[in-house]
């Protein structure tokens, strides 16, 4: 694999994956966490003990008295809930400031978000139970383009042309243009952050599970569906539009039908208005607001 | 000129000629706007699946998330502000399909061809498309003329 010298420089520049993050996602994993001890890491972060606090006293929990401490937070919001305020908090400000990919309307986090939650719809039909690993690698499956996006914006029109008269798919045409595309970008990114191999697989091959070499226990396909339903659905990460290969493998892989998308496409609408408080997390200080309040493009 | 925006699975009418209605995020959801040019009466439905068969208890909740349910309600609340089912215009948009013939993922497909099944049995004309493809594309709709015009993603906006 050949990248632009450019662009791997930039990737030599990012900044650290955040710290609090990685060790909030160890304590949780452990079936025996304790609260306090938790609490005792996420007060440092303002940004996501902010967005605890706003998480739990949304509407969607409907709680009766205002949770005011991170700790009772904790206990409020139980692990799953925990895991997806911690990450959408940490992560969300990298996908804000995304550009290059995104269309008018809806920005690389709302993506991000959408498929973090078709793959733990997907995972409670086939599963029966939902997956904190595969929110995790699901939300964080785009991040190559956080990267990639200001070279995306540059060679927009030279992408556009080798998939619309070629017959291109979007990565060949990225690979084509940049020398990367966005995936491998993200395997990159995972690897100098040092994420567990599965998500680091999960993000490199979101696009083609097929190639994955590794025994895999079905992240990386669970990771690729829940991507290409959202951007059949229109929650889309933008430029690339729909122009992806449609691997069949996947749907033989968990024995679902056509009927189970057109569902899954139903949940994940209810879905997204429910997770107003994660795409609407609040941003912390090191990041960028966004320049003009956009018009939602969903509404319900 | 006020801006009105459609989601997904949603549907709003107009006889305001400031009002432009837009809808985003088409991938292979299809948008139908309904004129009639006479009364400056406009529709514009956002249907995601084609057949209500799937869960008739949400197509009773949100008629438009299906292109069924959804397309009598367009006309219906069209009528209802004055328009007359004879000088309707339709013009519809979207429908896209991920690349490669895995029929699992051509909802967009599907979508278009009950919408036309469903137009033709009612003796109602596609008068401007940009369908299928495998692009995003967001539509606009000016009530004050009938103009749509729709945008692929990274294009600019071109009229159909």
């Amino acid at each position: 694999m050949k990248i632009n010298a450019r662009i791997l420089k930039s990737i030599k520049s990012l900044p650290a994956f955040p710290i609090t993050i990685k060790k909030i996602n160890r304590m949780i994993s452990s079936p025996d966490y304790s609260a306090k001890e938790l609490a005792g890491v996420i007060k440092y972060d303002q940004s996501i003990t902010a967005n605890i606090l706003r998480m739990c006293n949304s509407a969607y929990f409907g709680l009766r008295h205002k949770v005011d401490n991170v700790q009772d937070a904790i206990l409020y919001l139980g692990r799953e809930n925990l895991v997806r305020a911690v990450l959408a908090a940490g992560i969300s400000r990298y996908f804000k400031k995304t550009k290059g990919y995104a269309v008018e309307g809806i920005d690389l986090w709302e993506h991000s978000v959408s498929v973090a939650l078709m793959a733990q719809i997907l995972s409670r039909k086939i599963y029966n139970q939902e997956d904190p690993k595969l929110f995790t690698a699901a939300i964080l499956h785009d991040v190559g383009k956080v990267v990639l996006g200001e070279y995306v914006c540059a060679s927009c029109k030279k992408i556009k042309t080798l998939v619309s008269e070629k017959g291109y798919d979007f990565l060949e045409a990225e690979e084509e243009v940049l020398g990367v595309n966005h995936a491998q970008m993200g395997g990159e990114m995972a690897l100098l952050w040092n994420f567990p191999a599965d998500i680091k697989d999960a993000i490199a091959y979101h696009h083609r599970p097929d190639l994955v070499r590794r025994k895999s226990n079905g992240l990386v396909w669970l990771v690729y569906l829940a991507d290409q339903i959202c951007l059949m659905t229109g929650i889309g990460g933008g430029a690339d539009g729909l122009a992806y290969r449609g691997l069949k493998e996947a749907f033989d892989k968990f024995k679902l039908r056509q009927q189970d998308v057109e569902e899954a496409m139903i949940l994940l609408l209810r879905g997204m208005e429910d997770a107003r408080e994660l795409l609407d997390i609040v941003p912390d200080k090191r990041s960028v607001p966004r320049a003009a309040p956009q018009e939602r493009s969903l509404r319900y | 000129m006020k801006e009105i925006v459609v989601g997904i699975a949603d549907l709003k009418v107009s006889r305001n000629s400031d009002d432009i209605m837009v809808t985003y995020a088409l991938g292979s959801c299809v948008a139908v706007a309904a004129y009639d040019p006479r009364a400056r009466v406009g529709g514009l439905l956002h249907f995601m699946l084609p057949s209500s068969s799937l869960n008739v208890s949400k197509a009773r909740e949100n008629p438009s998330m299906f292109a069924d349910t959804g397309l009598p309600v367009l006309f219906k609340s069209c009528y209802e502000l004055g328009a007359d089912k004879r000088r309707m215009v339709v013009k519809i948009a979207g429908g896209a399909n991920i690349i490669g013939d895995a029929s699992y993922f051509r909802v967009g497909q599907k979508n278009l061809t009950t919408l036309r099944k469903i137009l033709w049995r009612n003796g109602i004309l596609v008068s401007g498309e940009d369908t299928g493809s495998n692009t995003n594309r967001t539509l606009r709709f000016h009530i004050q003329d009938g103009r749509v015009l729709v945008r692929r993603s990274g294009g600019s906006l071109e009229a159909i």
